[in-house]
């Protein structure tokens, strides 16, 4: 689906750290690394678990369910392909696994938005190659 | 060898102000530096042959040896790029005490200048190179939007919100009403003047926010003993301390606090050789409201929940009981990062800040907070050695 919202706004860089998650993304998949060492997924994306300092990892799939850990809305565009959506919601989300991602919360009003709120993965295909991960409130 | 064997070894000795600050079109980054330097050096009584330390706090393509060559600096035997953003004042601060007490330099130039409101400003925290972060895609544009969840989060695990944070912006801004170099001297700020401030972020309305500016600001920091023979009073270093959580906003834990304030406090308490109850005054680094409460919570001057009470009815303002940010701060005088704090708290104890000083003081704490509660510093400054 594209969403002509989406056009003119800044879109994620891809590193060398950072390519298999947007690429599953596209795939509609929420994937994070699990450390082979110690065991603790982690994001974001790193060569290196920030808990164990070791190097390799495999891409494990999120189930999507997730919890409004903090939020702010934003009365005031700071880039003009914004401009339209003002007031948004930015929130940090909590997965059901314990990850933490910055996203927009979408499908509520701002105003209906709280800490702890439950919420699921919505995947926004921006173009053909890349897919943005929000979340909605459960339905 | 202990950092108590430090304490009260180093001054500070000159302060430079730059003529204009807040909306000062048509100028660089640079010569805002290069005035505020040369202030610092007069405002000291000494040459500028006599500086053979700087340490910058580089604004974007700063390089220190380049400031130093547009100084006239060619004797420098300490010379560095220092940067951890709001925190970086407090670090270079001890820093050069090392410096000083050891020998490597005898004068050191602490110095910071920028262009912010009026020249080209590449936006801060936009990640300062490598891939586009995530957080653009979504909206999230500046520290006010991070600093916004932090406080949100604080507002749903204890007692605070905009009640609290109105009274911080009110007190600092009455401070500024008596500071002519303030950007808002003549601006007062009610509370219905506070609630009727734009959203910018919410829970943060813009009067939440700190201040972008133009200017520079320098300080200059020696051995006691040689502090003794210059022209103004010596303030002497008793305590610093540093302590970085450094997890970005999204990956946190401690946006609620405690900050890095509870663990670089404890150091430059026990290096100063006190107790948090023998601080008289704070200037504590406010990019947000929320900040203040944060890092003062984080020190151990009250509990989680116990903010507004600590902040009410004006008791860190003007006359009150205990005075925090006296100068208006980042939010009412001027954002010169962490130069703005721990200068005021330089001027304060030196006894020179006119209509704002404050009577019987001996040690003020000064706090620096860089990145979104990333980094910290900590100072604590004595009148007396």
């Amino acid at each position: 689906m594209m969403r002509n919202q989406e056009m003119g706004k800044p879109l994620p860089g891809i590193s060398e750290e950072n390519k298999p998650f947007w690429d599953y993304m596209k795939q509609h998949e929420f994937r994070v690394q699990k450390c082979l060492g110690c065991g603790k997924l982690f994001y974001p994306p790193s060569m290196m678990c920030p808990h164990c300092q070791y190097m390799e990892s495999e891409w494990v799939k999120l189930s999507g369910k997730a919890k409004v850990y903090s939020f702010i809305i934003v009365h005031q565009a700071r880039h003009p392909a914004f401009a339209k959506e003002v007031p948004y919601v930015v929130a940090i989300i909590e997965t059901e696994e314990g990850i933490r991602y910055t996203t927009n919360i979408i499908g509520c009003k701002p105003e209906e938005v709280y800490v702890d709120m439950p919420v699921d993965i919505v995947y926004e295909d921006v173009n053909d190659k890349r897919t943005l991960p929000k979340f909605k409130p459960v339905s | 060898m202990d950092l108590g064997d430090f304490r009260n070894k180093a001054a500070i000795v000159g302060v430079g102000y730059t003529k204009e600050q807040g909306t000062v079109p048509g100028r660089s980054a640079l010569s805002f530096a290069q005035e505020a330097a040369k202030a610092a050096i007069e405002d000291a009584g000494l040459k500028k042959d006599d500086i053979d330390g700087l340490l910058i706090q580089p604004t974007i393509g700063q390089q220190s040896y380049s400031v130093a060559a547009k100084l006239g600096l060619n004797n420098l035997k300490l010379l560095a790029n220092e940067d951890v953003m709001g925190a970086t004042a407090p670090c270079i601060t001890a820093h050069a005490m090392f410096a000083v007490v050891t020998g490597q330099a005898n004068y050191v130039l602490c110095l910071y200048g920028t262009a912010s409101k009026s020249g080209s400003f590449s936006g801060m925290m936009m990640g300062g190179g490598g891939a586009m972060p995530p957080g653009p895609a979504y909206g999230v544009f500046g520290a006010n939007m991070e600093y916004g969840l932090a406080a949100r989060r604080a507002m749903y695990e204890y007692n605070t919100g905009p009640e609290t944070w109105a009274e911080i912006a009110m007190s600092q801004r009455k401070w500024a009403n008596l500071n002519p170099r303030a950007t808002f001297y003549d601006r007062p700020m009610s509370k219905e003047d506070y609630l009727a401030e734009p959203w910018v972020a919410e829970p943060f309305r813009r009067a939440d926010c700190c201040l972008v500016s133009d200017g520079g600001r320098a300080y200059i920091v020696t051995s006691a003993e040689r502090a003794k023979d210059l022209k103004e009073p010596p303030v002497y270093i008793a305590g610093v301390g540093q302590s970085h959580h450094t997890p970005d906003i999204e990956q946190s834990h401690h946006m609620t606090g405690p900050t890095g304030a509870k663990a670089s406090g404890e150091m430059a308490l026990k290096m100063a050789d006190i107790k948090l109850s023998d601080i008289d005054a704070c200037e504590i680094y406010d990019c947000f409201t929320y900040t203040v409460e944060v890092t003062m919570q984080s020190y151990g001057f009250f509990q989680p929940g116990e903010g507004y009470d600590f902040f009410k009815d004006g008791r860190t303002g003007p006359g009150g009981e205990f005075p925090v940010n006296t100068s208006g701060g980042l939010l009412s005088e001027v954002y010169y990062m962490g130069f703005t704090p721990l200068t005021e708290g330089v001027m304060q104890l030196r006894g020179q800040c006119g209509e704002r000083q404050v009577e019987n003081l001996n040690h003020i704490l000064v706090s620096g907070n860089g990145g979104i509660l990333q980094t910290h510093g900590t100072v604590i400054l004595r009148r007396q050695q």
